[in-house]
């Protein structure tokens, strides 16, 4: 298990401090899908396994490939040099960073979290289904926040088709001006 | 099959044993911050989308390392993850629409350069 922590602690970390620094745009997006399936890794070592399914299926399918979409659609030919690709508060947004994860790490490891021990997570997919599904003792809440996000994913559907829409009669597609 | 001698055996118990509740917090908050400071620092709006996606995940990590540790959660972080999932990507395809609907406009896609709202 330590073996497997760290293996998967590098290639999650490397790949999320690939997306920051690669100067190019794509080397991005593909770190980022390594970096999503390190943690695809973690979640099966923490006893979800249906959730590591969700997460390669969900972030390494399918946000990665709208991402390389979006990719494709905004891209420019661009300079190269890495100065082009920082803004101008590399420094403070460097410090900020570094403050944030120093703090985080160290009130998470300075906490005492009582008895902690690994194996209580739903490693059945029905009792996992059943606590998604609101339906098992003490996760009723869910049945509400099932609805929500359902709600919630119909409008941003809707919404993503409407701002992304181009006006009529405004711009050329493919060659033939409407 | 010969005996294991004592030293080996310690160095095999080691490398089986589950990592601490607390190895998972520090990787999901240096992820954390990694993700912020992409967010923070790169110019194309699709790159700090992408870091958001980071931080987003590493929230995640945290939540489901909660609840496989500690005993009083039942489980449920795994639930909130799926949810949190669901809403990430909803973000993602609406921010995605907004990048290319300002993409249209004015032909770019650096945040410092998108400053018509300045005031």
């Amino acid at each position: 298990m330590t073996v497997a922590f760290a293996f998967l602690a590098g290639m999650t970390l490397v790949s999320a401090l690939g997306v920051v620094l690669s100067r190019n745009v794509v080397h991005s997006a593909l770190f980022m899908s390594g970096s999503f399936l390190g943690v695809a890794g973690f979640f099966v070592m923490l006893n979800a396994p249906a959730l590591a399914a969700f997460q390669v299926l969900i972030y390494v399918g399918a946000v990665t490939v709208v991402i390389l979409f979006g990719i494709m659609f905004t891209q420019r030919p661009q300079a190269r040099r890495f100065g082009t690709i920082i803004n101008r508060q590399r420094w403070p947004g460097f410090f900020v960073a570094v403050g944030v994860g120093a703090f985080l790490a160290y009130v998470l490891s300075a906490e005492d979290w009582g008895s902690t021990r690994p194996g209580n997570g739903p490693r059945e997919v029905a009792a996992f289904g059943r606590d998604l599904l609101g339906v098992s003792a003490g996760s009723e809440i869910f049945v509400l926040l099932f609805e929500v996000a359902s709600v919630l994913l119909l409008v941003a559907v809707v919404a993503a088709i409407v701002v992304s829409r181009r006006k009529r009669g405004e711009g050329v597609d493919r060659g033939v001006r409407e | 099959m010969p005996p294991v001698p004592p030293q080996v055996q310690q160095v095999i118990e080691a490398l089986t044993a589950s990592p601490a509740l607390e190895a998972y917090l520090i990787v999901g908050a240096i992820m954390f911050a990694i993700g912020a400071w992409g967010a923070l620092v790169r110019r194309n709006a699709v790159v700090v989308f992408m870091c958001v996606e980071l931080m987003i995940n590493a929230v995640n990590l945290t939540l489901v390392a909660f609840a496989d540790y500690l005993p009083d959660a039942g489980g449920l972080g795994v639930s909130y993850a799926v949810l949190v999932i669901a809403i990430a990507a909803a973000e993602i395809a609406v921010g995605l629409a907004i990048v290319l609907a300002v993409f249209r406009s004015r032909r770019t896609v650096n945040v410092d350069e998108i400053n018509s709202m300045r005031g």
